[in-house]
């Protein structure tokens, strides 16, 4: 009973959807928005799951006074007071967030939302460390992805194009460098010979690819968006979908019941 | 130890206040730099400078605060586009927390535009269950959100709703995305409906989208505070989007002069280590 | 400078730079304000649930007599709820089945009919357009960037051969990709901190 009757309900209701979509008509296109607006209801309750825990915690934490507790405290009195003053401000406008509600208007813009936000915001301050100290060329592909980066960070804003003349002056010297270092340690003289090639392929396209860019910057983001990204991307959610679909066939089907736990 | 095994060693929170100054100063000397809107947003403003007016549209708030810098500014802006070619408005939300984002710039632009609520705009609110209300709203939209406004009020008392039954009655939908549900705009409402879809997004949300627009599921792509700014540039409204685009323009040379940096540093250690 | 004259508006400043003086250290201002974010948020859970779905969707109905149209959900809804009640809690597991159900269900319908089928027919392109080289070149492109990407992560053979060169061109298209969404990803970031400096200096200092 505590396992059987839960996998025969995934499976009525996998499947029903499923047929719905190949056959449209009476009764399975019926069957599927009745389904599909009791789904409406049901799912709202899945966001509660797990905040009893939370609250238990916290509480926890505040009974036997260890390190932190106060921040335990303000959690659940935050938690509470969140609750209360929603309830009283949506039931006296008729929604919490009503636009003569107070709750909406000091507590969710004033409180929550500068929270919320500056929570993300300082995800920029990480992400320029990790610019410092992590992105290196350490490989071709490496730096294949550093130089779309870059050609993408400088082709979507104003000047962008301007900056992309020292960016790549600089990126010259420093394959030149690289290349002379090599050098040192290469013995073959065809090795040598293809690295004084590429020295030399460098510095002589250098010009003229600065030059394009300087002119196409933009349409050429553009192109890198709409045509090689978008084929890579594609090829890779391609596979997430079949993937998908094996996961939730074999959910369906019952072989997957991690759920149940 | 040499210059840049120093640098190499520099203090995170040098870089934070590097970071910190170079976006406020384009602030404090008010520095604005002209820029040429891109494709993506001018085919999407050209579509919706294409619909008749008295159309209804439905624009989906899928973010929340989290994002609201690259997308309160993209909506208002489409807003103002909408309002000033009289076509109706039906604002829903797939994430609870936009709704009330959502809200403030519709009430904001409406009153520029002399715009009522029930006439020219209805907030319908937020459903949970995604694809769900996706489907349903195809066949039944008033009755996906039981037939009243957030505010439990009738849809059926409103003008703005009339003649609207399901996406048929709607010219396009503009989903502003923060995360998953852009791709479920074009999976559920695009392929099994038609409805037309415009997507704006996040920035980190932007590039996973392009796959829909190449195969004709999306009209147009809105990628972060760029696309923002290129949209206000288009309706003619300065925004916060366009006081931005300085900042963001000096941060991104400022980011790619780190990874310069860094990588020069990695090129001297890495020849100190082989010598 | 015109410094705001609005108690809620410093109340916002305050937790805005209690959440960034964690860029400096840990400390009880950020931990404070990280509590009251943690603790609203799931406030939130509960507020959202009553007011955009029990109260539309079965508190008003049943009010208005028609508890039969929504009395499995009713149920399904409250079986969800033993979760809370460790001896019956097994209970839940029926309400979690359904929604599970029908998730792996709209999965399927959205990637056969959402995604393979319209993007597989995207990618069915011309290889030769006549007197347009531009998109034949991009033609191929989109077609074999696709495929071959497609042949570097799916298919578990080892890479060698004209496999692999196929893979080994697979993978400059992804790195172009993640390049890109790498390149987007910075841009996404430094929008959100542009905001909150925004309302710093212009909502809060009023100095621009």
């Amino acid at each position: 009973m505590k396992r059987e009757i839960p996998l025969l309900i995934t499976f009525i209701a996998g499947f029903l959807i499923v047929v719905a979509l190949f056959i449209p008509h009476p009764p399975f296109n019926k069957i599927e928005e009745t389904f599909n607006s009791w789904y409406i209801i049901v799912a709202g309750f899945t966001f509660i799951l797990g905040i009893d825990s939370l609250i238990l915690h916290n509480w926890e934490k505040i009974r036997r006074r260890s390190e932190g507790w106060p921040f335990a405290l303000t959690v659940i009195l935050s938690f509470f007071i969140t609750l209360i003053w929603g309830i009283v401000s949506g039931v006296r406008t008729g929604h919490i967030f009503s636009t003569n509600s107070t709750f909406r208007n000091y507590f969710y813009l004033y409180i929550y939302v500068p929270l919320q936000a500056t929570m993300f915001a300082i995800l920029s301050f990480f992400i320029a460390s990790a610019a410092y100290r992590a992105f290196r060329a350490r490989t071709l592909n490496a730096t294949l992805l550093l130089l779309t980066a870059s050609i993408v960070m400088l082709g979507r804003v104003p000047l962008g194009n301007v900056a992309l003349i020292p960016v790549i002056s600089i990126a010259v010297l420093m394959l030149l460098w690289v290349l002379v270092d090599e050098l040192k340690y290469v013995t073959s003289p065809t090795q040598r010979l293809i690295y004084i090639g590429i020295a030399v392929v460098a510095v002589v396209a250098a010009f003229p690819i600065t030059k394009f860019l300087y002119h196409n910057l933009s349409p050429v983001t553009d192109w890198i968006m709409n045509v090689p990204q978008m084929a890579a991307k594609r090829g890779l959610f391609i596979g997430l979908a079949l993937g998908g679909i094996a996961v939730s066939l074999r959910i369906i089907l019952g072989i997957e019941q991690s759920y149940m736990s | 130890m040499n210059t840049f095994e120093k640098l190499a060693q520099i203090d995170r929170r040098i870089i934070y206040l590097i970071l910190f100054i170079v976006v406020a100063i384009p602030f404090l000397f008010k520095v604005q730099i002209s820029m040429k809107p891109t494709s993506d947003v001018v085919e999407a403003y050209e579509f919706i400078d294409s619909i008749p007016e008295g159309s209804a549209v439905i624009i989906s708030i899928d973010y929340d605060a989290s994002s609201m810098p690259e997308l309160q500014p993209m909506l208002e802006a489409i807003l103002r586009h909408l309002f000033s070619r009289n076509i109706r408005v039906l604002l829903m939300s797939q994430w609870a927390l936009g709704l009330p984002l959502g809200q403030e710039a519709i009430e904001q632009v409406a009153e520029e535009y002399d715009k009522k609520y029930g006439v020219d705009y209805v907030v319908l609110g937020y459903r949970p269950g995604l694809q769900a209300v996706i489907i349903n709203m195809g066949r039944d939209l008033p009755a996906t959100f039981d037939n009243v406004d957030y505010k439990n009020r009738p849809l059926k008392d409103m003008p703005v709703m009339e003649g609207i039954k399901n996406y048929g009655n709607i010219a396009v939908i503009i989903g502003l995305e923060a995360g998953s549900v852009g791709d479920l705009w074009a999976q559920f409402a695009n392929s099994r409906y038609g409805v037309k879809l415009i997507l704006g997004a996040t920035a980190v949300v932007a590039p996973d989208l392009y796959p829909y627009k190449q195969a004709g599921q999306v009209v147009a792509i809105l990628g972060g505070l760029r696309a923002a700014a290129d949209y206000e540039t288009l309706v003619k409204h300065k925004g916060a989007a366009t006081y931005g685009m300085a900042s963001q323009a000096f941060v991104h040379f400022l980011i790619i002069a780190f990874i310069i940096l860094g990588n020069i540093g990695y090129l001297a250690s890495r020849r100190k280590r082989r010598s | 400078m015109h410094l705001s004259t609005s108690i809620w508006v410093w109340i916002a400043a305050f937790f805005t730079l209690a959440i960034f003086s964690f860029l400096y250290k840990d400390n009880p201002f950020y931990r404070f304000a990280e509590s009251v974010f943690v603790g609203s948020s799931a406030a939130f859970a509960f507020l959202n649930l009553w007011f955009f779905d029990v109260k539309p969707k079965l508190w008003d109905p049943i009010a208005k007599g028609n508890i039969l149209y929504v009395i499995i959900p009713l149920i399904l809804s409250i079986l969800m709820l033993t979760r809370f009640i460790p001896k019956i809690k097994w209970l839940s597991r029926w309400a979690i089945a359904f929604t599970v159900g029908m998730g792996a269900g709209l999965g399927i319908t959205g990637m056969i009919q959402g995604y393979l089928v319209p993007q597989l027919k995207g990618t069915f392109l011309p290889l030769w357009v006549p007197g347009n080289l531009a998109t034949t070149v991009n033609n191929w492109l989109l077609v074999f960037g696709t495929i071959f990407t497609i042949t570097y992560f799916y298919f578990s053979k080892p890479i060698k051969g004209k496999f692999g060169v196929a893979a080994k061109i697979g993978i400059i298209f992804i790195m172009v990709a993640f390049g890109a969404s790498f390149g987007y990803t910075i841009m996404a970031r430094v929008s959100l901190l542009i905001g909150r400096v925004y309302f710093l200096l212009h909502t809060w200092l009023g100095m621009v």
